[in-house]
């Protein structure tokens, strides 16, 4: 008996510690504590290892401890996209054990920068005398909020336009892509004839899976966009006009979305289409066929897309030191070579095309010249897609309906009001804030 | 010794994993209840059936299986390829080369069994209180356990995180099994179960004096042992397949279990190889069907109720 | 034993009507205070569990959906009803409802037919039935995300089984991830194939677990098949469908994986969004998490209310 009591008063007394706990650990409510995990000498580093690039990763973790001999540092799995590292984030923010470095994409990074949950890198950089000018400029920019920077840019990609050179050998075109989407739709009925009939002249992503984010360079070079800052300006008139070429190409049938145009277009039942470089290693491994890649049509109008790394705003200030050291090294000009030549994304330093390992590898895969020349091309993408909340997935449900015969003049002055709406209640009251 | 007496010798035959002779003996029992139900044409109905199953079920998993031994360049051809040509075990090794596979094996099956025994104990026991035992409010705790089921995981990870990571539990196997031990769809079946019984032989065994808990050991599990047997490989396969809490969980491959552990083999920002993501299907899928196939076995028709009867 | 054939669930208490009196003999009846703590000793831990994992972030949950809590921010302003106003008033309310309820009501009429029927069969002595056993159980043991790419080559449009058997008779496919109806209907198709094994298994137990004396029975009077179908064995496995009814449908509506791996809601936006993929989106997507647990709130409020209904009409085991 006695003893039976005695177990339940602790079984109480233990209950009553979880429910204790229970109490402070409430989310949205209670402000973060800091700290968490790790120790001051080891950088936590939550990763979802871009383009299967865990093993250089460790290989760059390695150079950085040799390097820095005082200093550990922790590789996270923090999840198998973007979207999964977010969600991983967003989970340690309600709740502690920050990470001390974090890998953020070009539309999660923004509500952590507003929400004051990265920490502005440029007062850091500068105690730390880090020169940021040779930082590719587009995508350095990219994480700029009220003048200060919130991430270094690490896995960048921007899409390129991929075609069958066979399928265009075929059509009796020059071996090149176009120069605007004008000159394609000259092309497209030559290389529907040369294609057959269970064959597609063009695949895109569906609005699932990004079409907002490739359409951009179509948008853009009709004069349009999807906003101006953060006006939204769909119903622009060039803007009308870039939605109603795609609902063209479509409905001549020229053009079929998918959920992933990469297989179709490796397996030869694709002519063209507009993928990220990142696809680049994949497709050229596996199609049959001489694959061509070249600038997106136009000229200025290549979107940038991909990751980059930032560090949480509610960790001590030596971890933030600390990490600053850990991401500055591993986007420096030779580390950033080692990545991409791993994984096919872009260097982000500028000098990195200096360097005679670079230029022996561009030498060899002149498809990532391509991507490397278009660089400089590149336009940091519109806010209302990547700074707006679920702005990407509401521009690709407008696009869905497009190509599926809807009136593109509703339809994107629907996407005007909602993007607005979402601007007025979510944002607008936290900017300069 | 009455009734309670005859079934609990029957328990202690039926409880122990079917050694080859016991399972004959059953065996030869069931077809003697069932044989005399059909005529051969349900017969040949029920083996076309088969056939329709098996060609309905399990064409896609033959895609799986078929895929994990392509090469790259042949998953994704027009007309599709029905045999691996030629058929190749690199993905299999790759499986094995790029990513830790075994650490997550070891970490899946520390998981699944330890979340498994603690739901398969706590409801039998829950079940066992809520179906025979008397108290006040017992439909109450009965609907708070059910409405358990009702709330999706996306809205409780976040809050969960925030309070384990304030125990210092993450990327511990204590901070991932703890949260997921709770048990609602475990005490709602074995509920049911329980309170299926004939209620004239749980009487009789009290009359006997069977205490609470040998009623339970003895006379309510032995006849509830084919629901049982469902209920254990439905957890297990739910266990052996939980991502999200996992992963939200684990750093790496110190406790990550194998669904996180396989997605790394997929590329995020690219072109996916899906012969080892197939490969690693096939491999997590194995150890589950070897044990349904085992334990199915087990899930032979329950006689005690009927030769009590008679 | 003979009348059990006409009236199968008052005659008999087997594993079809459960008695009227199951619990302990009336003289017992009021409770003693044993009793009362040996349940709540083993109740307690479960509920421990829990309430500490389930109820408490659920709690959390309903107060949050009355705040406009950003799921990266540290601080949840109050806003009173507006995010249920907002639910209730929006466009894609009516769609998201929708795409859950033909969703739900499929997958859980269908799966529990077909489920039935194979264990029906699959209960008979065949040769070979264990190995089709478990290939009826193998779908539900393969994660979601796997199936997902698996069944692109049931229905992809270019190198899916379904063009490659249209072609045969020369009928187009369908664009089964462009266009909404044939999205949804991909992803109930292959929910329901997932988790055949899952109502296949609880209905092979219930089988197994029968009555053979009300088989016999039946038998000897000479009924029918569908008769005996009827009045004998659906009785019989009526607590079983009762409870399947409820976990199926609780489980299909919370339903997540598949979606995201096959469609992640679209197309069209929300073609395939079901509620609970739509509080996802909103919360982590969206960074509404205020919105969502609104979502969420709402979601379980109307689950409570179908299952204290199903409870009320089908659970007969329950004490009046």
């Amino acid at each position: 008996m006695n003893e039976f009591s005695r177990r339940g008063f602790l079984g109480l007394a233990g209950a009553a510690g979880v429910a204790g706990l229970a109490a402070c650990a409430g989310t949205g409510t209670s402000p973060t504590t800091g700290g968490g995990g790790g120790s001051s000498n080891t950088i936590e580093f939550w990763s979802n290892h871009p383009g299967n690039s865990k093993p250089v990763e460790q290989q760059i973790i390695k150079a950085f401890e040799a390097a820095n001999p005082s200093l550990k540092v922790k590789l996270v799995d923090a999840g198998k996209n973007y979207e999964e590292v977010a969600q991983k984030f967003n989970a340690s923010l309600a709740g502690g054990s920050l990470p001390d470095v974090v890998v953020v994409s070009d539309v999660t990074w923004f509500n952590f920068a507003l929400n004051k949950q990265l920490s502005p890198l440029d007062e850091l950089l500068s105690t730390a005398k880090i020169d940021t000018s040779d930082y590719v400029d587009a995508l350095y920019n990219d994480y700029n909020l009220d003048d200060k920077h919130y991430a270094l840019p690490f896995s960048r990609s921007t899409p390129l336009f991929y075609y069958n050179k066979d399928l265009w050998k075929a059509a009796g075109l020059e071996d090149r892509g176009p120069k605007d989407w004008d000159e394609f739709l000259t092309w497209a009925p030559k290389l529907k004839a040369a294609a057959g009939s269970d064959k597609i002249v063009m695949e895109l992503p569906d609005g699932s899976n990004y079409l907002d984010w490739v359409f951009q360079n179509i948008v853009w070079g009709y004069g349009g966009a999807y906003s101006k800052e953060w006006t939204p300006t769909f119903s622009d008139p060039n803007t009308v006009k870039a939605g109603t070429y795609l609902q063209n190409l479509a409905k001549d049938g020229y053009l079929k979305l998918s959920k992933d145009p990469a297989p179709d277009f490796t397996a030869g039942i694709v002519g063209c289409s507009m993928m990220s470089t990142g696809s680049l290693g994949g497709v050229a491994k596996d199609a049959k066929f001489p694959v061509g890649t070249a600038f997106l049509p136009g000229d200025g109008n290549c979107p940038t897309g991909g990751a980059g790394v930032g560090i949480p705003a509610n960790i001590p200030d030596d971890r933030k030191k600390n990490a600053l050291k850990f991401i500055e090294f591993l986007t420096n000009a030779q580390n950033t070579v080692t990545f991409t030549q791993a994984t096919g994304y872009m260097p982000v330093r500028k000098s990195a095309v200096d360097l005679p390992e670079e230029k022996a590898f561009l030498e060899k895969n002149p498809n990532a010249q391509t991507a490397i020349e278009q660089l400089p091309k590149t336009r940091s993408q519109d806010n209302v897609r990547v700074l707006l909340p679920g702005g990407g997935a509401r521009i690709g449900k407008g696009l869905d309906q497009i190509v599926q015969g809807q009136d593109v003049a509703t339809v994107f002055k629907g996407l005007d009001a909602e993007s607005q709406q979402v601007f007025d209640s979510q944002i607008k009251s936290k900017l300069g804030a | 010794m009455s009734t309670s007496t005859i079934v609990g010798t029957r328990d202690d035959e039926q409880v122990p994993p079917a050694g080859g002779q016991r399972r004959r003996r059953r065996t030869s029992h069931q077809v003697e209840a069932s044989a005399h139900h059909r005529g051969p044409m349900w017969t040949v109905a029920g083996y076309a059936g088969m056939v329709l199953v098996v060609l309905v079920i399990a064409v896609p998993l033959f895609w799986i299986l078929l895929t994990s031994f392509k090469e790259r360049g042949d998953i994704y051809v027009r007309p599709a390829q029905w045999w691996p040509d030629p058929p190749t075990g690199q993905n299999y090794s790759e499986l094995t080369t790029r990513i830790p596979f075994f650490d997550y094996v070891r970490n899946s099956v520390i998981i699944t069994s330890a979340t498994s025994v603690a739901k398969i104990v706590l409801g039998v026991i829950s079940a066992y209180a809520l179906s025979l035992l008397r108290f006040p409010g017992r439909s109450i705790v009965f609907l708070v356990v059910i409405a358990a089921l009702m709330v999706p995981n996306q809205i409780t990870v976040i809050s969960n995180y925030a309070l384990v990571a304030q125990l210092g539990w993450r990327n511990t196997f204590q901070g991932i099994i703890i949260p997921l031990a709770g048990v609602a769809f475990g005490t709602f079946l074995m509920r049911n179960q329980f309170l299926s019984l004939p209620g004239e032989i749980i009487e009789a065994a009290r009359l006997d004096g069977a205490g609470p808990m040998k009623l339970l050991w003895r006379v309510v599990m032995p006849m509830s042992w084919p629901t049982l047997v469902a209920f254990a490989l439905i957890t297990v396969v739910n266990e052996w397949n939980e991502y999200l809490w996992p992963f939200l969980m684990s750093d790496d491959e110190t406790t990550a279990p194998l669904p996180v552990g396989l997605t790394f083999l997929q590329n995020n920002d690219g072109v996916t190889n899906w012969g080892p993501v197939m490969a690693g299907t096939v491999l997590a899928m194995l150890p589950i069907l070897v044990l349904f196939l085992f334990l199915q076995r087990q899930m032979i028709k329950g006689l005690t109720a009927g030769a009590v009867k008679s | 034993m003979q009348s059990s054939v006409t009236q199968p669930q008052s005659a008999t208490p087997g594993s079809g009507g459960p008695p009227p009196e199951v619990g302990p003999p009336p003289r017992r009846s009021s409770g003693r205070a044993w009793e009362w703590s040996l349940a709540a000793l083993l109740l307690l831990p479960n509920l421990v569990l829990l309430i500490v994992f389930t109820y408490r972030p659920l709690l959390d949950n309903i107060r949050l959906s009355f705040t406009d809590w950003n799921i990266s921010s540290p601080i949840a302003n109050p806003v009173g009803l507006s995010n249920y106003i907002e639910w209730f008033g929006r466009d894609d309310t009516k769609i998201i409802v929708r795409n859950t309820l033909v969703f739900t009501v499929a997958t859980v009429g269908i799966s529990m037919a077909v489920g039935l029927g194979l264990a029906l069969l699959l209960d008979q002595k065949l040769k070979g039935r264990n190995i089709v056993r478990s290939v009826v159980f193998a779908p539900f043991v393969i994660s979601g995300a796997a199936i997902g790419i698996a069944f692109q080559f049931v229905f992809d449009p270019q190198f899916g089984l379904v063009r490659d058997l249209l072609a045969r008779i020369g009928v187009a496919s369908p664009d089964f991830y462009q266009q909404p109806g044939w999205a949804l209907f991909m992803v109930t198709v292959t929910y329901i194939w997932k988790n055949l094994g899952y109502t296949f298994v609880i209905y092979l137990a219930a089988l197994q677990g029968r009555r053979a004396d009300l088989d016999e029975a039946a038998e000897i009077d000479g009924a029918t098949a569908w008769t005996r179908f009827r009045r004998v064995l659906m009785p019989q496995l009526r607590p079983t469908t009762f409870f399947l009814s409820i976990t199926v449908l609780l489980s299909s509506v919370q339903v997540f994986d598949i979606i995201n791996v096959m469609t992640r809601g679209g197309p069209q936006g929300n073609g395939t969004t079901t509620l609970v993929y739509q509080v996802y989106q909103e919360t982590f997507v969206n960074q509404r998490a205020g919105y969502g647990a609104t979502v969420a709130t709402v979601m379980f409020v109307i689950l409570l209310a179908v299952t204290v209904v199903q409870v009320r009409f089908m659970d007969r085991g329950k004490q009046a």
